[in-house]
């Protein structure tokens, strides 16, 4: 029979955290596609010379775009702000939905499969509809969410059944409530994958609000866009979806930002060759 | 160490019977009984899927068996100790060991200061803030028994907590966990495919029959001296495992 005084503790100590370093190699290969296609778009132009409005240079829009900035800025700010609340709406009642889901049989067999059928719909087609029933912000709001919500559903989803039975046997032994595990054992055990779902929903409340007001609406970068491409003012129209793109940006950034403070432990690089 | 029927009994399964699944139910315990002698280590062997685990959780009070009695000594509830992602991710090594004081109602900071010791009686000392990605396998297993000890329970279920590990490491962990057991002595039933492993840490070992589960026959380790393992490997095959 083996026996031991004392355990031995593991050896070596563990080392002093590191802080990371910006590494500008990294950056480079982050923006150098775009910058190449760019670089690219504005040679050809110079040696192609399309017309203005049906192909503006970079150049062009860059400087149409300072020039135009009060009317962007004031259509972004509608855009900007019906994105936040549209994916916040859709993020609260996504998450909502996904608990009762997960949480009881008969819900999950009531409510999922009609969730899931409701994607077949193409949610652009009820922008018209909405605008007859509520105010327009109202409208473009609900069609963000709307298009928004479903990864929230099924990442939430997935990630609240994905939990480790063993680590559910494990905690109930220790005198777990149904109500403790569910705080914290299931909820946490679903943020990753929640956060996949949200990254998503970020970028897809941009689109809902855009298409919203490309199609009912005279306000918002997606109204600009059909306004001034309808009056020949291309580099405008371009100006916008640019700033279309960097919206979408920011709030998947945003999202995995807070994913990021959120879940230190799934940090990238905390151990060898995990990333 | 104490011995034979004069001691104290901790755990008693009697005629255990269960079916678990509904279409159609599968009997997975067909009469188990189990005798666990207070402080005493009684390791289950058998063939994987039997039904071990569904016995441990039955003496955990987690299964309620369709028959038959299952009677424990212990003041508290048994403790379980899985074997893997017994620690939670999202938390520190000292908040994981944290857990078990918690959840007997000790606030938050005590806990903290509760699990700092055990981290250090498992020989984790320095590792507390680190997450369980950033530890080794055998560390994990160190830090989910310094939360078993934490739970002050004096019964511990051990599911098999080593069969994860290398040999090394898992000798290692018998070392550590030998000694951790001459200071709190708990009743410890071992659930384990390592014929090695029984005979080194356990003072019985039970073995169990292909499922549904019943308990063959018991070989104590003291009695059978150099031919313990033998005895168990002939009973093994008695009960028809290709061991
Ligand atoms: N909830 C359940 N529903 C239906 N069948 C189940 C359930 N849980 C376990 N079983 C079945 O019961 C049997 C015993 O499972 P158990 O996990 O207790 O085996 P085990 O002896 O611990 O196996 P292993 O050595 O592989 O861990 C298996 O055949 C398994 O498929
Ligand atoms: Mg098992």
């Amino acid at each position: 029979m083996i026996t031991a005084a004392q355990v031995e503790p593991v050896v070596p100590a563990p080392p002093a955290p590191r802080r990371r370093r910006v590494r500008w190699g990294q950056v480079a290969a982050a923006v150098a596609l775009p910058l190449l296609l760019v670089l690219l778009w504005q040679v050809s132009a110079w040696i192609v010379q399309p017309r203005e409005w049906i192909l503006p240079s970079p150049a062009t829009i860059a400087s149409t775009g300072w020039d135009v900035r009060e009317r962007l800025w004031y259509h972004a700010q509608w855009t900007i702000l019906i994105t936040i609340v549209g994916f916040a709406l859709a993020t609260v009642v996504g998450c909502l939905l996904a608990a009762m889901i997960a949480r009881s049989r008969v819900a999950g067999l009531m409510l999922y499969p009609w969730i899931i059928v409701s994607q077949t719909i193409p949610l652009v087609a009820l922008a018209p509809l909405l605008v007859l029933w509520m105010p327009d912000f109202g409208a473009m709001v609900t069609l963000a969410a709307l298009i928004s919500i479903f990864p929230v559903i099924v990442a939430g989803v997935d990630g609240l059944r994905s939990t480790d039975p063993e680590l559910i046997r494990a905690v109930r032994t220790l005198g777990a409530s149904p109500g403790w595990t569910w705080r914290h054992v299931r909820v946490p055990a679903a943020l990753p994958r929640l956060f996949t779902g949200l990254k998503l929903a970020a970028v897809f409340a941009v689109t809902g609000a855009v298409v919203g007001e490309l199609v009912a609406s005279d306000r918002g970068l997606g109204a600009l866009t059909r306004l001034s491409a309808g009056q020949f003012e291309t580099p405008v129209t371009f100006a916008a979806v640019v700033i279309l793109a960097l919206i979408g940006i920011a709030m998947f950034l945003i999202v995995a930002t807070a994913e990021w403070a959120a879940l230190p432990y799934s940090r990238r690089g905390t151990r060898p060759g995990s990333n | 160490m104490p011995h034979g029927s004069d001691t104290e009994i901790a755990i008693r399964v009697d005629d255990v019977h269960l079916a678990l699944g509904d279409d159609p139910p599968l009997a997975v315990l067909a009469g188990a009984d189990l005798v666990a002698p207070a402080g005493e280590v009684t390791a289950i062997i058998g063939p994987s899927g039997c039904g071990k685990s569904t016995l441990l959780d039955v003496i955990a009070g987690l299964v309620t068996p369709d028959s038959g009695s299952v009677v424990t000594s212990s003041s508290g509830r048994p403790v379980l100790m899985p074997q893997r992602d017994a620690l939670m991710p999202w938390r520190t090594l000292r908040d994981n060991v944290a857990a078990a004081a918690e959840l007997r109602g000790t606030p938050r900071s005590d806990a903290r200061a509760l699990a700092d010791r055990e981290v250090a009686h498992v020989g984790l000392a320095g590792f507390g803030d680190h997450y369980p990605h950033a530890l080794s396998g055998g560390m994990r297993q160190r830090g989910a028994l310094a939360r078993t000890l934490l739970a002050e329970s004096d019964i511990w279920l051990l599911d098999e907590p080593f069969g994860a590990l290398d040999a090394l490491t898992r000798s290692e962990m018998h070392r550590v966990l030998v000694a951790v057991r001459e200071q709190v002595a708990p009743t410890i039933v071992l659930v384990t495919h390592d014929i090695a492993e029984a005979v080194a840490i356990a003072d019985s070992v039970l073995v169990a029959s292909p499922g549904p589960m019943r308990i063959v026959s018991r070989v104590r380790v003291a009695d059978a001296g150099p031919d313990a393992a033998h005895e168990i490997l002939t009973s093994l095959r008695a009960a028809g495992v290709n061991a």
